[in-house]
């Protein structure tokens, strides 16, 4: 601190008079004289007990000092002696924050300059004043304090401290903080615990050496290890004053800002009263950080006392109070516990019961240490505790409840928590309770907010319209029902219906988890969102399925402040674990599909039935899909945010899957539900000659999922060629695009947008949503067959062609029994499909090709198959409706007509035809892909039994049950072992390795990959040296032999 | 409460369903769109009772759909704030139990039911007061009083207490 006292001020003038101009600082000293030879014989006293008020708390040798200080002052001493002693005091004051002279100095500063200097008061000065003020409360605690207000009121009778308070302003104040001409401030780095030593030395060299020294002042702060300031007007001043001390480094020193200068000086206010009933923490011994409630204020000794939980370790105590010898093991403090005083004599522990005398409780007393109910009654000193930011968090709270203490003592220390109040803590509107003084209970809403209080518009009538309270007093009030947010705090962003309210703590009902939740009354607003709290850290959502560092999987079913907890994909019991960010590898968003205990299809978003297990009965739409595990959200299931975990054999889909319907056969059922809206889309797709999507708009905007909808495309056909664009709305065979590079939105037909979609999801979304809705009657792979078979079937083409609704009924019927067989490769029988002449590569399919004109209907399905998702659905569609009984009623279709027309001229027929056929292929994964991995001989599995690690294997054969044998390590020379589909995982293919394709017409195929693009690879066949682009996960790497 | 309003809702009928049966198809589809939906506003809409008028259709460039304003009377469902309600228990757990009164869902929590009755866990998870008298287990019948709602898109949230006179188990499923 700097110079606090008159001395200072009466010197530093002088001091002043050497560094810069004299002028100003020289009247000043005059009037200060001036003022001082008015009563100069009292001052000289007044000097000589100011004195003496130093002494007492730091050194003796003072007194003689102060004797010639007042000499010198006043007697017209030579400056030198001047100068010497009232620096020596200067420490003094510094040092001594504690000092009791300030508010003497104060005043008499006050009067000096207020009297007299008028405009002129030096600026530092009452900079300084302000700082000294905080500690008047202290000061008359350390002296005697009767004989101080005894001699003050004998010294300044004629001035007091509240005239002073009153007159200073914050103008005032503002004027005096330190500028740019005023000595600066420098942190020296001195000896860490010898702060004051090194303060007291350089007084102690200022008194010996006097002028020579240039530095202004020392502070040596309590709280700052380490570093003293030094106020000097230049660093070589400072560097100079400290030469030669050891316990002051020079090397650096830094200058103080101007700005942080006050700050360095200001005393933290320590004046937050320790009142009953408040919460503090310890801040030292075994109790360190510890709750406790203060019980007992004793203000004189700075004392208080607090209830705590007990940390005592029963035994240790026993053996230490019958004096055997008490092993010490340090870094061990006893959990918390309240005290039993039973267990105590249990162990001989002698406990006392006393009545103390001041509250005429009784105490049990245990080797000195007093309990009641169990608590701690500890006497501390005040500084031993920290009232500031407490947080109590609900568990201590709950803990100092314990004993039948209900709620109310909380009101009372409710005060400590609205402490750490926000500012804006109550807006308007906020409904409000007053919750102590004269109108405790009064409810009402917040009408207006000021500094500190809060005007409230009571509930009750016949009162003011507002009334302005204190927001101490206040207490944000909630009723049961009120949905709220939680906006601080641990629970931070949940939101819920309060259930209950309990003083200042709701019980909230979670909307998310369903659980209760309980906080502060203070920490919630009332709102209508609904939210979980946090529901995203890094790239990893609420309720994403994520694959984790351990190759286990999991969904999100929670977001805590740092961590995620996990439902694990395990299947036989619920497994929960906390995963941190980095534990989790990636995000798994395939959009795969599985089959059901009965081998139907089940997609994400199926609703789904659990048939087995320990959550037998469940049912909700799936969520999730991974190897073969089905995660299931159960509205009604609460546990795990609703998310149940189940293999999917354990599985039935419910009703028609929303996706994806049932394409494995049972198609009857569907195909009545399902006929009538398809019927008219037959006339569309013939003429057109292309790829019908048709039906697909319709169903499609019912559903509101489209998954094209905003995704990025180019435009690859027709006007518009080569603009991209994102798409806005998928109607029927057209697609709104917004272009990017035209501020405009165009339709264009579907089969124009080439599909670049930033990933390759929407490929195999598509077909999967397309085949879904649309194409509930047939099994997955009808399309695939049927293509061919009307091919093959010269025959039937032409007919089908531009051939209504009977014809077609006759054609298509004859494909009806086509059913069994295909059944079949549902079983995943690899031999069929290995000898399956529809599959093979080459021949059948370049029949299409060859017969271009009539067949070309036909031919560019399959075309449209890659450029569209919808193709498999409506040719199947087709094959539906020829049973259909409501063909008959096609002519409904016939307005349909113009429509279809109206994609005529967007739709180069011939599209298909290209070479871009080559695409064929690049769709037919998509089919494999719905039906999971299918394995095939000599490729490389990664083998996982439940618990081992992943071993490499060679599949040697597939059994018809779809489980493999495999033999072990990457050469297939290991053991031989027989692993289950969902056991088994393909090791995915790198560049360049040999691979052999599982899925699409290459089955079986063997090849290279010479190249990887996103999710498809590029791969080279060895049969035929085509290049294709497949889906990788149709690719296996194959086992070297 | 239920109430019988009238509501209005655009309708697109496909062209297929032109003809004589218009009128009809159009009913029906109505029937199928609306009914068993939840709106904010007015709640669950239980049932279609009759339709007041159905305007003129109009013809959607492009895909052929026709759009008719359709005018309909319908029970509605709406569950308000401190209405008495008798639900059927769902499932009772720890934290309190869920009942539902038709499609509205509504949670007791365990701070709502009262204080004599306890949880009793087990493969029949129920509150029963000490004395064993009233129990509240799956498939119980009470009156409960809502307290708090929360509508969502397409649900309505409801809390509700039996903390209250008159409230509680009016029908026992083990007694009856």
């Amino acid at each position: 601190m700097p110079r606090r006292d008159v001395e200072d001020d009466d010197l530093e003038p002088e001091e002043d008079d050497e560094d810069y101009g004299e002028d100003q600082e020289q009247v000043l000293e005059e009037e200060l004289e001036e003022e001082e030879e008015e009563d100069e014989g009292r001052g000289s006293s007044r000097r000589k007990r100011r004195r003496s008020d130093f002494i007492d708390d730091v050194a003796e040798e003072d007194d003689e000092e102060e004797e010639e200080d007042d000499e010198d002052d006043y007697g017209g001493g030579s400056r030198k002696r001047r100068n010497k002693r009232p620096s020596g005091s200067q420490f003094f004051d510094l040092e001594a924050e504690v000092d009791s002279d300030d508010e003497e100095e104060d005043d008499d500063g006050e009067d000096d300059f207020i009297v007299e200097g008028g405009g002129e008061v030096p600026e530092e000065d009452d900079g300084r004043r302000m700082h000294r003020r905080p500690l008047l409360p202290r000061e008359d605690e350390q002296e005697d304090v009767e004989a101080l207000e005894r001699r003050i009121q004998a010294r300044y009778a004629r001035s007091s401290h509240a005239e002073y308070d009153e007159e200073t302003t914050d103008v005032d104040q503002q004027a005096l903080l330190p500028s740019v001409r005023d000595p600066k401030l420098w942190m020296v780095k001195c000896a860490i615990n010898h702060e004051r030593e090194a303060a007291a030395c350089l007084m102690q060299k200022y008194i010996d050496k006097g002028s020579e020294l240039q530095i202004r002042s020392v502070v040596a702060l309590d709280h700052l290890k380490n570093y003293i300031y030094v106020e000097a007007d230049r660093e070589a001043h400072v560097r100079e004053a400290c030469k030669g001390l050891r316990n002051i480094y020079t090397q650096s020193i830094k200058l103080v800002p101007i700005r942080e200068m006050t700050d360095v000086l200001s005393v933290e206010s320590k004046t937050i009263d320790l009142a009953r009933d408040t919460w503090v923490r310890m801040k030292i011994g075994t109790y360190k950080g510890d709750l406790a409630k203060v019980v007992n204020v004793d203000n004189l000794r700075q004392r208080v006392t607090v209830k705590l939980i007990p940390r005592i370790d029963l035994q240790a105590l026993a053996n230490k109070l019958d004096g055997r010898e008490v092993v010490k093991k340090k870094a061990f403090v006893p959990p918390p516990r309240f005290m039993n005083v039973d267990e105590a004599r249990e162990l001989h522990i002698r406990v006392e019961r006393r009545r103390d005398q001041m509250s005429g409780d009784y105490f049990e007393n245990i080797g000195g240490m007093l309990f009641k109910d169990g608590f701690l009654y500890k006497n501390v000193s005040m500084k031993s505790v920290s009232s500031l930011n407490i947080n109590p968090t609900f568990d201590e709270l709950e803990k100092f409840r314990k004993p039948g203490e209900n709620g109310d003592g909380d009101m009372g220390s409710l005060s400590t928590l609205f402490a750490n109040r926000k500012k804006g803590h109550f807006m308007k509107g906020d409904a409000v309770i007053v919750i102590k003084g004269d109108l405790k209970n009064l409810k009402g809403w917040v009408e207006k907010v000021e500094e500190e209080n809060v005007h409230i518009r009571p509930e009750m009538k016949g009162l003011p319209k507002t009334l302005a309270v204190n927001e101490k007093e206040l207490c944000k009030y909630f009723e049961p029902g009120n949905h709220v947010k939680v906006v601080s705090g641990a629970q931070e962003g949940a939101t819920g219906m309060v259930v209950k309210v309990e003083q200042h703590v709701l019980i909230i009902l979670s909307d998310t988890t369903k659980e209760h939740i309980r906080v502060f009354a203070d920490d919630v607003v009332e709102s209508s969102e609904v939210t979980s709290g946090i529901t995203r850290i890094g790239d990893y959502e609420l309720h994403d399925l994520v694959l984790l560092d351990n190759n286990s999987f999991g969904v999100i079913i929670r977001v805590e402040s740092e961590a995620f907890q996990v439902l694990k994909g395990v299947t036989d019991r619920p497994e929960v674990s906390l995963v941190r960010l980095r534990e989790i590898k990636c995000k798994l968003d395939k959009k795969i599909s599985v089959q059901d205990r009965l081998k139907n299809t089940v997609c994400v978003k199926d609703v789904v039935r659990i048939v087995e297990g320990p959550c037998k009965g469940k049912l909700g739409p799936v969520e999730h899909i991974y190897r073969g595990v089905l995660f299931v959200n159960d509205r009604h299931h609460l546990e795990h945010a609703g998310f149940i975990c189940a293999k999917s054999h354990s599985c039935v889909v419910v009703g028609g899957s929303r996706a994806n319907g049932d394409r494995n056969g049972d198609s009857p059922r569907f195909s009545h539900l399902r006929t009538p809206p398809r019927i008219p889309q037959s006339p569309k797709r013939f003429p057109r000659g292309g790829p019908p999507i048709d039906s697909g708009g319709r169903h499609r905007g019912g559903r509101g999922h489209d998954n094209m909808a905003g995704a990025l495309v180019k435009i690859s056909q027709g006007h518009f060629k080569g603009y991209k664009g994102r798409v806005k709305e998928v109607k029927g065979q057209t697609v709104r695009i917004e272009l990017e590079s035209q501020m405009r939105v165009v339709t264009v037909d579907r089969k124009c947008i080439s599909d670049n979609f930033s990933s390759s999801t929407p490929y195999r979304e598509t077909p999967r949503y397309g085949m879904g809705s649309e194409t509930p009657m047939h099994p997955s792979r009808t399309p695939l067959h049927p293509y061919m078979t009307p091919m093959r079937d010269a025959g039937a083409t032409p007919i089908h062609d531009g051939m209504r609704t009977p014809m077609r009924d006759r054609a298509w019927n004859p494909y009806a029994p086509m059913s069994p067989p295909r059944d079949n490769w549902e079983d995943g029988n690899p031999a069929s499909w290995g000898t399956s002449p529809q599959y093979q590569p080459g021949s059948p399919p370049s029949r299409p090709y060859e017969a271009p004109t009539p067949g070309s209907g036909w031919a560019s399905t399959p075309g449209g198959n890659y450029s569209e998702a919808g193709t498999p659905r409506d040719s199947s569609s087709g094959y539906a409706n020829a049973p259909s009984p409501y063909l008959p009623s096609t002519p409904g279709g016939q307005p349909m007509t113009p429509n279809s027309a109206s994609y005529l001229p967007g739709t180069p027929g011939g599209q298909p035809m290209t070479p871009g056929t080559g695409g064929l292929d690049v769709m037919s994964p998509v089919i494999g892909d719905n039906e999971g991995p299918w394995f095939i001989p000599d490729i490389l599995v990664n083998v996982r039994r439940s618990g081992d690690e992943a071993i490499v294997g060679v599949v040697r054969e597939v059994l018809a049950d779809g489980s493999c044998r495999v033999a072990l390590g990457s050469s297939g020379n290991g053991e031989i072992i027989t692993a289950l589909t969902n056991e088994m995982e393909v090791v995915v293919p790198r560049k360049s390795d040999r691979i052999k394709i599982m899925g699409s017409t290459l089955r079986g195929a063997t090849g290279k990959l010479i190249g990887v693009d996103g999710t498809d690879g590029i791969v080279k066949v060895d049969d035929t040296f085509d290049v294709k682009i497949l889906d990788l996960a149709n690719l296996a790497k194959l086992a070297q032999p | 409460m239920f109430f019988h309003i009238v509501l209005e809702r655009n309708m697109q009928l496909h062209p297929r369903h032109f003809g004589r049966n218009l009128r009809e198809n159009l009913v029906s589809k109505l029937m199928k769109d609306v009914e068993g939906t939840c709106s904010g506003r007015h709640g669950f809409v239980v049932a279609i009772t009759g339709i007041e008028n159905i305007g003129k259709g109009l013809i959607r460039d492009g895909t052929g759909f026709v759009t008719f304003p359709v005018k309909y009377q319908c029970v509605v469902f709406r569950p308000f704030k401190g209405e008495i309600l008798e639900a059927v228990v769902t499932m009772v757990n720890k934290m309190g139990f869920f009942a539902e009164a038709g499609p509205v869902q509504i949670f007791v929590s365990n701070h709502l039911i009262p204080d004599d009755m306890e949880f009793q866990s087990g493969d029949m998870p129920n509150y029963t007061t000490s004395d064993g008298s009233v129990k509240i287990q799956k498939d119980s019948e009470v009156r409960l009083k809502i307290i708090g709602t929360r509508v969502d898109a397409t649900e309505i949230f409801c809390i509700g207490t039996i903390k209250d006179d008159f409230l509680g188990v009016i029908n026992d499923p083990a007694t009856a």
